[in-house]
């Protein structure tokens, strides 16, 4: 099997290791691998301890491993962290930090500056990984400009790498077909544009910021507006006005911001409007850990919003699903007119992966049967008070049983448009693994490394509400049960159990802010 | 001539001023031969909210304090209609106050229409952010302890180019006068109504 190999940068906030990171991300995409990447970073914009690292090998890598082949620190005192990462093969770089001593800060002064260190380690990489020196300053060119002092400190790290060190084996060839990368924040943006947002609001809050700044940034390509208001709450009413005029709307968030949403949930699925809220997960309680992930929310998503009615929360598992789940959420909000929950974390949303360039495609559009103002359709009342179908307020007990059955029953025909479970692996075997969103990278990438893979398969679900009664059918049909969640209390569990008679036989729970990693869940999964 | 009554009668207590603000709106909208197809009425929640129900126009009766935000949507997604708010003075400048100040900033095209009746009426009668210091009322049976909001100094201050007006229903046809004024005004405008609540009002006017 080809080898994956594993790249690592450290160092402060504010040295350009992001960056540095995605530069490589692009070389290795142009030399015809498969990448995955993921940065760690506190909140904070200057100091403290980044890191990026990326993953990549000829064949499909499906998310980044824990051990790593190359590690370099631009500043003192950034690798000990790291050590638990290190194998006896690492290859570990520091400036006289009592590893192998690379003079970063020497070199940067003779280029004229201190803010080169991450491209001197770009060129140093490039060297290690033999990878093509004229496609790589290509790149830089294309980012920093032809006559930048980056392209002189490249060249220095490369020709460092070339008189102190030796390259190490890596696997050529690969992938021609044209790849772009994108991170999970972008990807939903794509599917959005692609099923014809009009309206995106937000207020800034990470891991969900980059869709943001995505939007933003090519709102006069997309030919759409984005709305940045006072608050959360703001946020979620102008969606929902927007939606009342005729206009696609989405907005954007975490937890915190997505609390203050919840009374706009309920409003959207009383009055007939349908709104997609994108909610990246980040650990909790309260302001919690804000750069780091969790699949903490589940529960809060699916029952967000005060009162009973049909919503739908979807899962995306990847970024190829962040993308297709963005046009779907976006389709099914507007074609049953009701709230869309789409459901990722700071682990999909902020990691990136080059992926078939899907940006010409053409999307369906599935559009909204209700009444707007503006265009000669009859008159109509939308309204948060129990309504006639007109729009006026009742109270009646036959009459306004009688509506909430109507919005009840929507909750049918919502299912048969559900992305259906995903099942991987071999589906005799005795084990089954169970789970949802961003950690199917990382079981996927398990299996893949796992000699045993053969006694396990995967369950992926992906519709999480309303969610199909008959996937106990599936899980029932193992003898072992593994339940893998990014959260400390088993939430799909919590939720499955609410609709079905399931029954795990282990639980594999890690709720430290961390994603998981292929090794620790090969070792969970054989203990 | 279009109409602009749904049918619903109202519901208000007799002798509540949101009567006249329902007349003043009734005959500008008709005054100012509005296109009905591109009014849209927001409603926020309280006794002045109720209107929604007796008006014929699109409209949305949206939540308690989000009558301002929803409208701003509206209007952002599609600036060729008329949008029109209508709130009473717990919803748009107690639960909403920070969206008053907003949309008033953006100077969005919008008219905000409030009730002002110092009082949360719907909810029976507890103080509201324009009831005087030291006012009892439900709530507050030792006196309110905040002094109140000045909506019109508040508009001025955060934007001087929106159009902010303050008339009392007991001048019915200054109601109305000032709605067409503030209809017909491009940018963000506020009309601040003083409207009396005779069930529960009547001691602080
Ligand atoms: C979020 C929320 N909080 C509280 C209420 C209850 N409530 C309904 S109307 C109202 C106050 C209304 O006062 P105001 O806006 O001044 O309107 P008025 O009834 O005086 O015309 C309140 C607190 C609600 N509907 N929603
Ligand atoms: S309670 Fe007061 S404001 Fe409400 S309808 Fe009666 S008089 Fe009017
Ligand atoms: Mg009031």
């Amino acid at each position: 099997m080809e080898k994956v190999i594993t790249v690592k940068i450290a160092g402060p906030a504010g040295t350009g290791i992001k960056s540095a990171g995605l530069l490589l991300a692009q070389v290795l995409n142009e030399s015809g691998y498969y990448l995955k990447d993921y940065s760690e970073y506190p909140s904070l914009v200057r100091g403290g301890h980044n890191t990026y690292q990326v993953s990549f090998s000829v064949n499909e890598v499906y998310c980044v491993h824990k051990m790593v082949d190359i590690f370099v620190s631009l500043a003192k005192n950034h690798w000990q962290e790291h050590e638990k990462e290190f194998t006896k093969n690492t290859l570990v770089f520091a400036d006289s930090d009592g590893k192998t001593d690379i003079p970063l800060r020497e070199m940067c002064g003779q280029l004229g500056g201190s803010i080169y260190t991450n491209t001197i380690t770009l060129g140093l990489i490039s060297y290690l990984l033999d990878l093509n020196k004229e496609l790589a300053k290509s790149i830089l060119k294309k980012h920093f400009g032809d006559d930048s002092i980056n392209i002189n400190a490249f060249e220095a790290g490369y020709l460092w790498g070339e008189n102190n060190c030796q390259k190490i084996a890596t696997d050529k060839g690969g992938n021609k077909e044209k790849k772009i990368i994108l991170d999970g924040n972008e990807a939903v943006g794509w599917g959005l544009y692609k099923a014809d947002l009009d309206m995106f609001v937000a207020y800034p809050m990470t891991p969900a910021t980059g869709l943001l700044h995505f939007l933003a940034k090519n709102q006069d390509e997309f030919k759409l507006k984005v709305i940045h208001p006072e608050d959360e709450i703001a946020v979620a009413s102008i969606a929902s006005g927007a939606s009342m005029a005729g206009a696609r709307a989405a907005v954007g968030t975490s937890g915190g911001g997505f609390a203050l949403m919840t009374e706009t949930i309920s409003l959207d699925a009383m009055a007939g409007l349908g709104v997609v809220y994108y909610l990246s997960q980040r650990p909790g309680p309260a302001t919690g850990m804000p750069t780091w992930t969790a699949q903490g929310d589940l529960l809060f998503a699916v029952h967000s919003g005060h009162g009973e009615f049909p919503k739908i929360v979807l899962a995306p598992g990847d970024w190829n699903e962040a993308y297709e789940f963005g046009k779907l959420s976006l389709n099914l909000a507007n074609k049953f007119d009701i709230p869309v929950i789409l459901l990722s974390d700071k682990n999909l949303s902020e990691s990136s992966t080059n992926i078939k360039d899907f940006t010409s495609d053409k999307a369906e559009i599935v559009a909204s049967n209700k009444v707007i103002p503006g265009k000669r359709d009859k008159i109509k009342l939308y309204n948060s008070y129990e309504h006639d179908e007109e729009g006026f307020s009742i109270e009646g007990a036959e009459e306004s049983k009688k509506m909430a059955d109507l919005r009840l029953k929507k909750s049918k025909e919502i299912l048969k448009e559900m992305p259906k479970v995903n099942l991987f692996g071999n589906d005799k075997a005795k084990k089954l693994i169970v789970s949802w969103g961003s950690t199917k990278g990382a079981i996927l990438e398990t299996l893949r490394e796992m000699k045993n893979r053969e006694d396990f398969a995967f369950l992926q679900i992906r519709g999480m509400w309303p969610i199909d009664p008959k996937v106990s059918q599936i899980i029932n049909a193992f003898s072992e049960k593994i339940l893998v969640e990014n959260n400390a209390t088993g939430q799909l569990e919590a939720l499955l159990k609410s609709q079905m008679t399931v029954e795990f036989t282990k639980r594999i729970l890690k709720y430290d802010g961390r994603p998981f990693f292929p090794e620790e869940l090969k070792e969970a999964l054989n203990d | 001539m279009t109409n602009w009554r749904s049918g619903v009668i109202p519901t208000w207590c007799p002798g509540c001023e949101d009567f006249i603000i329902y007349a003043g709106l009734q005959n500008t909208l008709a005054k100012l031969n509005m296109d009905q197809d591109k009014t849209v009425i927001v409603y926020d929640i309280g006794c002045i909210g109720n209107m929604a129900d007796f008006v014929k126009a699109w409209g949305i009766h949206s939540l308690h304090g989000r009558s301002v935000p929803t409208g701003v949507g509206i209007k952002l997604a599609n600036p060729e209609l008329n949008v029109i708010v209508i709130g009473g003075d717990g919803g748009v400048y107690g639960e909403g106050l920070s969206h008053l100040i907003a949309a008033a900033r953006l100077n969005i095209d919008i008219t905000v229409i409030v009730a002002n009746n110092q009082l949360y009426s719907l909810t029976t009668g507890q103080s509201s952010p324009t009831t005087p210091k030291g006012s009892k009322t439900k709530s507050t049976p030792k006196g309110v302890e905040s002094v109140p909001v000045v909506p019109l100094e508040l508009i001025k201050a955060v934007n001087p180019e929106a159009l902010a007006q303050h008339v009392s229903c007991l001048e019915p046809l200054k109601v109305a006068e000032a709605m067409e004024k503030a209809i017909k005004h491009q940018g963000f405008d506020l009309l601040d109504l003083d409207q009396l609540c005779v069930s529960f009002g009547k001691q602080l006017r």
